[in-house]
């Protein structure tokens, strides 16, 4: 069995509406992020991914599972949607232990599992009450339980932190980083940049339907030749690197941090770059740090995308 | 069939039954299948009160009465000659009248007088003392019972009660996800979805099932109910009345087995439940009219055959609804259950492949 998810050109257009285009990727496991704005086409994709659309066009395989073959790619994969409906009069237990019992398991492994992924879900307490009544983030912790109780090997989440407070957020992070240190996939969409650098093994950036870029956000900070790269120094005499570091040729661009204890420093040739820096420090100057500055998913976001669409 | 097919169904079955019992949008399936109960009963207490008040009326004869006596009384005999036979009436009412119009002097004296053997109620009524007119009504006899019956469950219980409440559960059990966007529920399961899809079957016709049985289960109580014991435990124990009400109850299964495999392709094929119901009970309208072959592609064309009491049209009934109410060309019991469940599995089977193919796009919802 591939341990892979692919997709081979795939596009899905909802009439005359583009939902998303020529999309091939292959998607290791780890934790997969993908990113863009409204009507990127996250949610098309992740939906896609489970069969709950068809595509248009192309192929789409999850560890060697085919998308319409629901009995075997549902033990695999676990969705957490983004709708917010759930079937009327179930408390949380009864909402996962009934989804379990449609797996055909019996009465007590469905027992074990539901409670298992509750108390993953940190919502033991709240297990026996009755769904309606859940707060926004209850209801978005019980569908993380939903997606997570029969333990599957790939795990698909759109916007899963939506509604939690910054507690449950970290909880659920350190939850899908023990998933993903297991060789499961986790794939996720988010509009919060910053957790998605955090998180994230790899990006896939979103834009109008297409797949702008993939992969570490590293590898694709590099690729983007148009945008140099920004490094930020903080030293003990930044005036004077700066009057030196302007004359290189790698350096495009050269200006004095805002707190004026550090340089931002534009380059082409960041590698170049690093060397003469080396050089330059042999003669007396104490560099304490040196860093990328634009090498996270907001920045390449920004780059990429720039302001075609605000983050959903 | 494997074992975690059969568990999937029974998963499903369990879920779906109790939302389906107690759902609100379905309460007015359970006012469908109480009106012609309500009907009946309503029936029995206006023919029990009738038959209370023969028993009283009888117990005031001055001599007990058979129906021979009561059969006995022709035009044209005297009031003393009545009086004779059957005794002093317990109920008479009398009036005068003025003969041959306004300005005659002549008086014509009316007496209508009523007996009562306890069964039959005979009224006689008199012009100048002589007897101008009888009328002998029995109560409700189980022959006229049976085929009042027979008329309401055809022409309105399966026809409208049952085929409207089928298309309120079944529909209901795909169209109604899609409406309270929990539909995806199901489909990030790992479940076949025609094995689904036989599952929230079976659970619409479980409940479907309950409801309307019990219905015409209660339905055939009330009308026994006002009927003589004796006569009802003959007939149901040395007539037919036995295998009749097992014929019922099972056409209403019959009838909720075929109406829910159409509508529950309906549920699937489209958002609004007025086309295909108005389409389905055009289409089974239709049926004595249509050409044999069309005919078998219908449910009502096989209850129809199983009926165990035909209704018969009245002398004089325009042909083209005498044979609405007929049927010329009955088919045999085995024929009838196998065609009912053979056209339901063909709908079925029709609709596994489109649901298949569905897609959640609650938007466009």
């Amino acid at each position: 069995m591939t341990p892979e998810i692919t997709l081979e050109n795939v596009s899905k257009f909802y009439g005359e509406v583009l939902g998303v285009n020529r999309v091939s990727l292959s998607i290791p496991p780890g934790i997969t992020s993908l990113v863009g704005p409204n009507g990127a086409g996250k949610t098309t994709l992740m939906n896609l991914m489970t069969g709950l659309i068809r595509p248009t066009r192309g192929e789409i395989r999850i560890l060697g599972h085919r998308t319409d073959e629901p009995e075997q790619l549902f033990k695999a994969v676990g969705y957490c949607t983004q709708y917010d409906s759930f079937p009327k009069g179930l408390t949380g237990y009864q909402f996962i232990n009934l989804y379990l019992r449609l797996f055909g398991y019996t009465a007590r492994l469905a027992d074990e599992l539901a409670w298992r992924a509750i108390e993953r879900a940190n919502m033991v307490d709240a297990a026996s009450r009755k769904v309606a009544g859940y707060s926004k983030g209850m209801r978005q912790r019980i569908r993380l339980a939903q997606a997570l109780c029969h333990e599957p090997r790939v795990l698909i989440l759109d916007e899963p932190l939506n509604g939690l407070d910054p507690l449950a957020r970290a909880e659920m992070i350190v939850l899908f980083r023990s998933v993903a240190s297991q060789g499961c996939h986790v794939i996720i969409s988010s509009h919060i940049l910053h957790e998605v650098d955090m998180i994230s093994d790899q990006v896939i950036l979103l834009s109008n339907g297409y797949v702008v870029a993939e992969g570490q956000i590293h590898d694709v900070r590099n690729e983007i030749q148009e945008h140099p790269a920004q490094i930020l120094i903080r030293c003990n005499r930044p005036r004077e690197l700066a009057s030196k570091l302007i004359e290189l040729e790698q350096a495009v661009e050269v200006r004095m941090h805002p707190d004026g204890l550090g340089l931002l420093i534009k380059t082409r040739d960041a590698d170049q770059f690093y060397l003469t820096l080396n050089r330059l420090a042999q003669n007396g100057l104490e560099v304490e740090s040196v860093a990328p500055a634009d090498d996270d998913v907001n920045s390449v976001y920004e780059y990429l995308i720039g302001n075609e669409g605000a983050l959903s | 069939m494997t074992p975690v097919w059969w568990a999937q169904i029974i998963a499903v079955i369990r879920l779906e039954t109790k939302k389906t019992f107690f759902a609100k949008r379905g309460l007015w399936v359970y006012l469908l299948a109480l009106m012609p109960v309500v009907l009946f009963l309503g029936h029995a207490i206006v023919v029990g009160h009738q038959n209370q008040a023969r028993v009283r009326l009888a117990s005031k004869n001055e001599r007990p009465l058979t129906h021979q006596d009561l059969a006995g009384i022709a035009n044209g005999m005297t009031r003393q000659e009545v009086i004779q036979r059957l005794g002093k009436t317990p109920v008479a009412y009398s009036w005068d009248e003025r003969g041959d119009g306004p300005n005659s002097s002549r008086i014509v004296v009316h007496d209508t007088y009523e007996y009562s053997d306890g069964v039959f109620e005979l009224y006689i009524r008199m012009e100048g003392g002589k007897v101008t007119g009888t009328t002998l009504g029995d109560g409700e006899t189980l022959g006229e019972d049976s085929m009042v019956f027979a008329g309401v469950f055809q022409f309105f219980y399966l026809r409208l009660a049952v085929f409207f409440g089928c298309l309120g559960i079944f529909m209901n059990l795909f169209r109604g996800e899609l409406l309270d966007k929990s539909l995806h529920f199901y489909f990030l399961a790992p479940i076949r979805r025609d094995i689904l899809m036989a599952g929230k079957y079976l659970a619409g016709l479980v409940a479907a099932t309950v409801i309307f049985t019990t219905s015409t289960a209660l339905q055939i109580i009330a009308l026994a109910w006002s009927v003589d014991p004796n006569a009802l435990n003959a007939y149901l124990y040395h007539g037919h009345g036995f295998a009749d009400g097992l014929s019922y109850l099972g056409i209403t299964l019959l009838a909720c087995v075929g109406y829910g495999s159409f509508f529950l392709a309906a549920g699937l094929l489209f958002r609004n439940p007025i086309l295909p119901a108005a389409g389905v009970l055009i289409w089974e309208a239709l049926n004595p009219f249509l050409p044999a072959v069309l005919q078998k592609i219908s449910i009502i064309y096989y209850l129809k055959s199983l009926c165990p009491v035909e209704v018969p049209a009245d002398p004089g009934t325009h042909p083209l609804v005498a044979l609405f109410i007929s049927n010329p060309d009955p088919i045999s019991a085995p024929i009838a259950i196998a065609g009912v469940i053979m056209v339901s599995l063909l709908v079925l089977f029709v609709s596994s492949f489109k649901v298949r193919r569905m897609e959640i796009n609650y938007t466009t919802e």
